[in-house]
C-alpha cells in the first residue's frame, strides 16, 4: 500500500493535491482514502492531508504515522517543529519539496536517508498552483501512475474551477511531472502494518485529581502570546516611517491580529512574532506608508523580525 | 447619540488587551470585530462562547483573553451566561465579591449558533431579561468546519454545501428583526469595518441593562475566498452597497446610523468575492444579480418612506 502525507498551508491547496493524487490512483484500479486532517485548517497555518491506496481494500484509519513519501508544498514548514513534517519519516521514505533548494541541500540538512526530490519553486504570481504542481511531481515518482491518468484526475477534481483553471493546473502539474520523469518508481509501497507492532508512547499515569485542579483551566492571561504565529507569514508588511503620518488608529485598529501597537509617540509597530502576514495594514494605510517584501526575501537582508 | 466618547478615530483605544498569536486564519473578520470590542470592554468581563471558530481561540494551555472565558455547547450560550449571571448574583449578595468586582457577562457565538441552533436559547434569555450582551459574528456558514451553508448564508452564495450556477437557494434570516421583536434593551448591526460605529453601539450597548445584542458582519476571506487583505475592504462595501444595514434598535425603534449615500451598486461587493464568482463566469448571471439588487432596493426604500412617516 502506497501511503503518501501531504504538507502545506492553509490556501496553498495540499487538500486538492491530495485529491488529485487519489483519484488518478482510482483511475489506476486502487482502492483509495484521501483526507485532510482536520484541525486548524488556517490559511496559512500548517495543515496537512494524506492519501493512502492499495490493492486491497484499506482498513487503515486516520493519520498516516509511516509514510512512504512526504510532499512539502512549502519549504519553510520543514523548520517548524509544530508542522511535524519529518514525523515518522522511515529510512526508505521519499521526500518531494517545492523548493528553490538543490535535493542534497535537504538531505544534508535535515540528515535524511531516503530519495529526495525537489520542485523548481513556481513564480511569485503562480504559488497558488503549487498544489497541482506537487501533484504532478509525486504522479512522476510512482510507477503505477501515468501523465494520462494525472491529466484525467486534474480534470475530474478541478472541473468547478472552470476550463480556464483546470488549463492552467494542467500545464503546472505536466511540466512537474516531465522534470521528474526520469525517477519513475523512486518512491516504493510500504508493506502491511499490523496493529501488534504498535508500540505506544511513553505514557505516565497521573493520580485521579479534584475537578478543580484537572478541569483545564488557564490561570494566567494572554498566554496565546507563546504561539508565534510569525511563521505563518509569507509575506511581510514594513513600515516606512518617513511616510508613515502616525495617524495613530488605522493599521493598528483594523489589523485584525492586534499585532499592531501604537507607542507613545504615536508611532505604530509591528510585532513580528505574531503578525500572519494578511496585509490588511498595507490596505488601509492612508499614506501607503507600508509595503510587503517577501519573507525570504526580508530574512535574507538580514531583517530579524 | 450624543453623549457618545467616541467622535473621531483617534477617540478609539490605542492599545489592544486581546492576546496576539491565536490560531484564527489571518484575515479574519471575526477575530478583528471581537478585539476591537475587547478593547473597548477590558478584562471585567466573562465571555460564555458557543462553540464556534473563535472557541479555538482558547485551547488548554493558550488563551488570547486576559479575563474569564467559558466554553459551552453551541446552542446554549444564553443558558451559559444565565448561569453565570445568577452566580455572579447570588456572590454579590452573600457578600463575597464587591459592586466593584462584579463581571459583565457577554456571549460570544458565530451566525451557525445565533441565526440557528442557539436561536430558542437565546429568545428564552431576552423572554428572562437576562441581564447580558451577546456578540455574534457573522460569517454567513459554517466557518469552522468548512464554510457549510448556514441560515445566515446569502442568496446565491457558494458554500461547501451549496454549490452549482445558483449557490444557496434559501434567503439570508433577518435575524435582528427576530432579535429586536423581543423587545429587549438594544439591538445593534456592527462590521469591524466602521470601528466608529462600532465602538458607539458597544457604548450604547453597555449603558443600559437587560438584553443588549450586537449582530456583526464577519468577512471570513476562507469562507468567502478572498485576499485576507481585502477584509476591511469587503466590510466596507458590505455597508455602502446596502446589503449590511448599520442599524439600532433602542426603545422600541429602529434607527439607521449609516445611510450609504450614493449607494453602490450590489456588483461592487460580490465581484470581490470568489463565492459569487459563478454570478460573473463564465457569462453573468444578469437576473441573480437583479434579484439580489431588487432585494436591497426593496429594503431601502421601505426605509425611506418609515423616515418619512410622521411619528405619533
Amino acid at each position: 500500500m502506497y501511503r503518501i502525507r501531504l504538507h502545506g498551508r492553509g490556501g496553498q491547496g495540499m487538500k486538492t493535491a491530495g485529491r488529485i493524487l487519489g483519484s488518478a490512483f482510482f483511475l489506476a484500479g486502487f482502492e483509495v482514502q484521501d483526507a485532510p486532517r482536520y484541525g486548524a485548517e488556517r490559511r496559512g497555518a500548517p495543515i496537512f492531508a494524506y492519501v493512502r491506496a492499495g490493492r486491497t481494500p484499506i482498513l487503515e484509519r486516520g493519520v498516516i504515522s509511516r509514510p512512504d513519501l512526504i510532499i512539502v508544498a512549502d519549504d519553510h514548514l520543514l523548520a517548524m517543529p509544530g508542522a511535524g513534517v519529518l514525523s515518522g519519516a522511515q529510512p526508505q521514505t521519499a521526500f518531494l519539496i517545492h523548493s528553490h533548494e538543490k535535493p542534497s541541500l535537504w538531505r544534508e540538512r535535515l540528515n535524511l536517508q531516503g530519495p529526495v526530490f525537489t520542485l523548481p519553486g513556481l513564480p511569485e504570481n503562480e504559488l497558488r498552483f503549487r498544489g497541482a504542481a506537487c501533484a504532478g511531481g509525486a504522479a512522476a515518482l510512482i510507477p503505477e501512475l501515468n501523465i494520462d491518468l494525472l491529466a484525467e484526475a486534474v480534470q475530474e477534481e478541478l472541473a468547478p474551477l472552470g476550463p480556464e483553471l483546470v488549463a492552467t493546473n494542467l500545464g503546472v502539474a505536466r511540466m512537474a511531472y516531465a522534470s521528474l520523469a526520469a525517477h519513475r518508481g523512486a518512491v516504493h509501497e510500504g508493506g502491511p502494518v499490523s496493529a501488534g507492532e504498535y508500540t505506544p508512547p511513553g505514557w505516565l499515569t497521573l493520580a485521579c485529581e479534584e475537578p478543580l485542579l484537572s478541569a483545564p483551566a488557564i490561570h494566567a492571561a494572554a498566554t496565546s502570546e507563546l504561539s508565534q504565529t510569525g511563521l505563518w507569514r509569507t509575506e511581510r508588511p514594513i513600515i516606512d516611517g518617513s511616510r508613515c503620518n502616525r495617524c495613530w488608529w488605522l493599521c493598528s485598529t483594523f489589523c485584525p491580529e492586534g499585532a499592531i501597537q501604537v507607542d507613545d509617540e504615536r508611532r505604530p509597530r509591528i510585532d513580528y512574532g505574531h503578525c500572519k502576514g494578511c496585509l490588511v495594514c498595507l490596505a488601509q494605510c492612508p499614506a501607503h506608508a507600508i509595503s510587503a517584501v517577501p519573507e525570504e526575501e526580508a530574512a535574507a537582508q538580514g531583517e530579524t523580525p | 447619540m450624543s453623549e457618545t466618547h467616541y467622535h473621531h478615530l483617534r477617540d478609539l483605544p490605542s492599545r489592544h488587551i486581546l492576546g496576539t498569536g491565536t490560531p484564527m486564519c489571518a484575515g479574519c473578520g471575526g477575530l478583528a470585530t471581537l478585539h476591537q470590542v475587547y478593547d473597548l470592554m477590558g478584562e471585567k468581563c466573562v465571555i460564555v462562547n458557543g462553540a464556534s471558530c473563535l472557541t479555538l481561540l482558547s485551547v488548554y494551555p493558550y488563551t488570547p483573553f486576559r479575563g474569564s472565558w467559558l466554553y459551552t455547547a453551541m446552542a446554549c450560550a444564553p443558558a451559559g451566561a444565565q448561569g453565570v449571571r445568577d452566580g455572579l448574583d447570588i456572590l454579590k449578595k452573600k457578600g463575597r465579591i464587591s459592586e466593584a468586582e462584579d463581571l459583565e457577562v457577554v456571549v460570544l457565538t458565530g451566525d451557525g449558533s445565533a441565526y440557528g441552533m442557539g436561536l430558542s436559547a437565546t429568545s428564552g434569555a431576552m423572554d428572562r431579561n437576562l441581564d447580558f450582551l451577546y456578540l455574534c459574528y457573522d460569517n454567513e456558514g459554517y466557518g469552522n468546519t468548512g464554510q457549510q451553508f448556514s441560515p445566515a448564508t446569502p442568496h446565491a452564495a457558494h458554500t461547501a454545501t451549496s454549490k452549482g450556477p445558483k449557490g444557496y437557494p434559501g434567503y439570508k434570516k433577518d435575524l435582528f428583526g427576530i432579535w429586536a421583536a423581543h423587545q429587549p434593551s438594544y439591538v445593534a448591526t456592527v462590521v469591524a469595518a466602521e470601528p466608529l460605529d462600532l465602538a458607539r453601539k458597544i457604548e450604547r450597548a453597555r449603558s443600559l441593562t437587560g438584553p443588549r445584542l450586537i449582530l456583526a458582519l464577519a468577512p471570513c476571506p476562507t469562507g468567502w475566498d478572498y485576499e485576507p487583505s481585502a477584509t476591511v475592504e469587503i466590510g466596507k462595501l458590505a455597508v455602502q452597497t446596502g446589503i449590511w444595514p448599520l442599524k439600532e434598535y433602542v426603545d422600541g425603534r429602529v434607527v439607521h446610523t449609516k445611510i450609504p449615500h450614493p449607494r453602490l451598486k450590489v456588483e461592487e461587493y460580490l465581484k470581490a468575492q470568489g463565492r459569487f464568482r459563478h454570478l460573473f463566469a463564465p457569462r453573468e448571471n444578469r437576473e441573480m444579480i437583479a434579484e439580489i439588487q431588487a432585494g436591497v432596493d426593496r429594503y431601502w426604500q421601505q426605509v425611506e418612506q418609515e423616515q418619512e412617516q410622521p411619528r405619533s
